[in-house]
This record gives C-alpha cells, sequence and structure tokens, in this order.
C-alpha cells in the first residue's frame, strides 16, 4: 500500500502504521520546505509582514518537530531537509512572496489530506485535522495578498475533481 | 551551497502524496462499503460501520443547515450575498461531496438545527460567521471517527470552512 514515490525513505517500526508513517513522512518533508520556502518569503516581504511570517514559519517548525518525534517514537527514522531546494517562479515582490507563501500552505494541505487519509490512528487524525485547519487559514489570508480568487477552497488539499 | 546535490524543487516536495492515488476516485469506488460490509475490492479503510452511516447523516444534515443559513442571510443583506456568494457555493459543492460519500444519502433531509431565526442585514454577517464556525466545529470533530476517504474529507470540508470564518470575521 505505502508504494513510495517520493525522495523520502521512510522506514516503520509496526506495520500497523506503515502507510500511516509514510504518510507523516511525506507531512514531515512539507514541513521541512515550508520551514525553507518562508525564508524566502520573508526577505521578500516588508518589515511590516514580519510578524506574520515568524508565527507561520514557527507552526511549520513546531509541527515539523512534533511528526519527527512521532515518527521516531515509532522507531521510524524521519526524513532530513533536503540541502536546498529550487522555486517554483521567482519572488521577485511581495505578491511572489505570498504566491510561494500559498504554494508552501497548500502543499501543507495537501500532505495532511494525506494523511488522514492513510492513518490508522485516531490520535494522528486529531493532529491531521488540526493541521490540515492552520494551513488553510493561513493560506486564506496569503490569497488575499497574492490577489487570488477565491481566497477561500472548498476541499484544501483533495485534488481538484 | 550544496552544490554535490542538485536542490529539490519546492513545488514537486509539495505535490507528491496524490499521485499515487486518487482519493476521490477512493471515495467513489467504496461509497458502497456501507453496514460494515468491506468488499472485496473496496479498502478496508473505506468502510463504514452502520454508527459511522448514521454520524455522516448528521454530517450531511449539518451541512444542509449551512446551506440554508447562507440563504437566510443573502436574503436579509444583499450586500453580503454580493461579496460572499462564492462562499456559499463552495458550501454547496461540500454539501454534495458529503452526499456522495455518505452510503444511501437522501438527495435532501430534515437539516439538525437549521436556522430558523431570521437575520437583519446588520446581523447577517455575524449571523453566518456564527454558522459557519459551529459546523467547522462539528466536521472537525467527525472527522477522527473516520478512516480513509471520509476521514480526509471531513478534514478538508473543515478546514476549508475554518477559512472562510476567517474571511467572514
Amino acid at each position: 500500500m505505502a508504494e513510495d514515490t517520493t525522495g523520502a525513505s521512510p522506514s516503520s517500526g509496526s506495520p500497523a502504521t506503515t502507510a500511516e508513517d509514510a504518510a507523516l513522512q511525506e507531512a514531515l518533508a512539507a514541513a521541512h520546505t515550508a520551514v525553507w520556502g518562508y525564508g524566502v518569503v520573508g526577505a521578500a516581504l516588508p518589515a511590516d509582514a514580519h510578524d506574520l511570517v515568524v508565527a507561520a514559519e514557527r507552526a511549520h517548525q513546531d509541527l515539523r518537530d512534533q511528526v519527527a518525534a512521532l515518527l521516531t517514537s515509532r522507531s521510524a527514522d524521519p526524513v532530513a531537509a533536503e540541502a536546498a531546494y529550487t522555486l517554483p517562479f521567482p519572488v521577485l515582490s511581495a505578491t511572489d512572496a505570498a504566491a510561494l507563501a500559498v504554494t508552501l500552505e497548500d502543499g501543507t494541505s495537501a500532505t495532511w489530506t494525506w494523511v488522514l487519509d492513510q492513518a490508522t490512528e485516531r490520535s494522528t487524525r486529531e493532529l491531521g485535522v488540526a493541521a490540515l485547519t492552520a494551513a488553510e487559514v493561513r493560506a486564506v489570508g496569503w490569497r488575499t495578498q497574492a490577489g487570488r480568487a477565491p481566497v477561500t477552497s472548498a476541499f484544501p488539499g483533495l485534488p481538484a475533481g | 551551497m550544496s552544490a554535490a546535490l542538485p536542490p529539490s524543487s519546492v513545488g514537486a516536495a509539495l505535490s507528491r502524496p496524490f499521485s499515487r492515488r486518487t482519493l476521490l476516485a477512493a471515495l467513489a469506488g467504496t461509497a458502497l462499503a456501507a453496514a460494515g460490509c468491506t468488499g472485496s475490492a473496496g479498502d478496508d479503510a473505506d468502510a463504514v460501520t452502520p454508527a459511522q452511516v448514521d454520524q455522516l447523516a448528521t454530517q450531511v444534515q449539518v451541512q444542509e443547515a449551512l446551506v440554508a443559513a447562507y440563504g437566510l442571510a443573502f436574503a436579509a443583506s444583499p450586500d453580503l450575498a454580493a461579496t460572499a456568494a462564492p462562499l456559499a457555493e463552495q458550501a454547496r459543492a461540500q454539501l454534495d461531496r458529503l452526499r456522495a460519500a455518505a452510503p444511501g444519502s437522501p438527495a435532501s433531509s430534515t437539516a439538525v438545527g437549521s436556522p430558523a431565526a431570521p437575520v437583519d442585514a446588520a446581523g447577517a454577517r455575524a449571523f453566518l460567521r456564527g454558522q459557519v464556525a459551529v459546523t467547522a466545529d462539528s466536521h472537525a470533530f467527525a472527522c477522527p471517527d473516520f478512516t480513509g476517504a471520509r476521514a480526509a474529507l471531513l478534514g478538508s470540508i473543515a478546514a476549508g470552512l475554518r477559512g472562510q470564518d476567517g474571511l467572514l470575521a
């Protein structure tokens, strides 16, 4: 079930949570990416947006640490951050920065929706719905700043269908 | 700098999960696995117990109440109707998806907690925001009771409504 087509190399301890752990590894990889990405976002935004960026970055750091600890407790080896990432588009303005933040949050939502789909543990689903909700709330703010419409999403994290 | 390693793409790193499986297809395919009938072709995670069937029906009714609340709020405040129409469309789309995921769910049912109280233009926004928040809470609370695609759907809808809540604030 847990076909691995990613760059992550999840290793799990319990067969009962193998698929869940693989999904959590995806979420962890997304958290690493978001932490890195918010550094770019912050550098391109004016100083008055600093608090917003720091809060978002801290949220992803906290989630990263929580997921890594969970995987470690299951004798799974948490995926590490990549040494570097390439940006999906040039970030040359405040609007570009907000658009990158939207990409980071939408990607985070996708991974947590997948965790919800794969999770066997109720506590993981509780974590998942909280993480997904927080990402979408942040995404609404960034979509507004990026001039996107609509700024809300009916189905955050789910593939367009 | 990491000269030895090619950098990963941010977009690729964030778009992996659903390349393996289309969750929506999983939902459509497992709607038949109702009432504890796992079905040989179905995914165990997407089977539902009788209690979960009832719970899903309740979530459909909760969403129906929200769609009704949008109608009430828009009738009371044309300005709100003009600005928040996309939110109402999203609420209706969520209802359609919930109905599709609820085994044996009728096209419409008696909404629980239907907001019967008329609202005036001044209070329409606050009224609507309250209804959105209550609905988001309900779906978020129900989400961990399910597994598989239904857990993902309920969690996603809860998150989407929480986003609406923030926009209406």
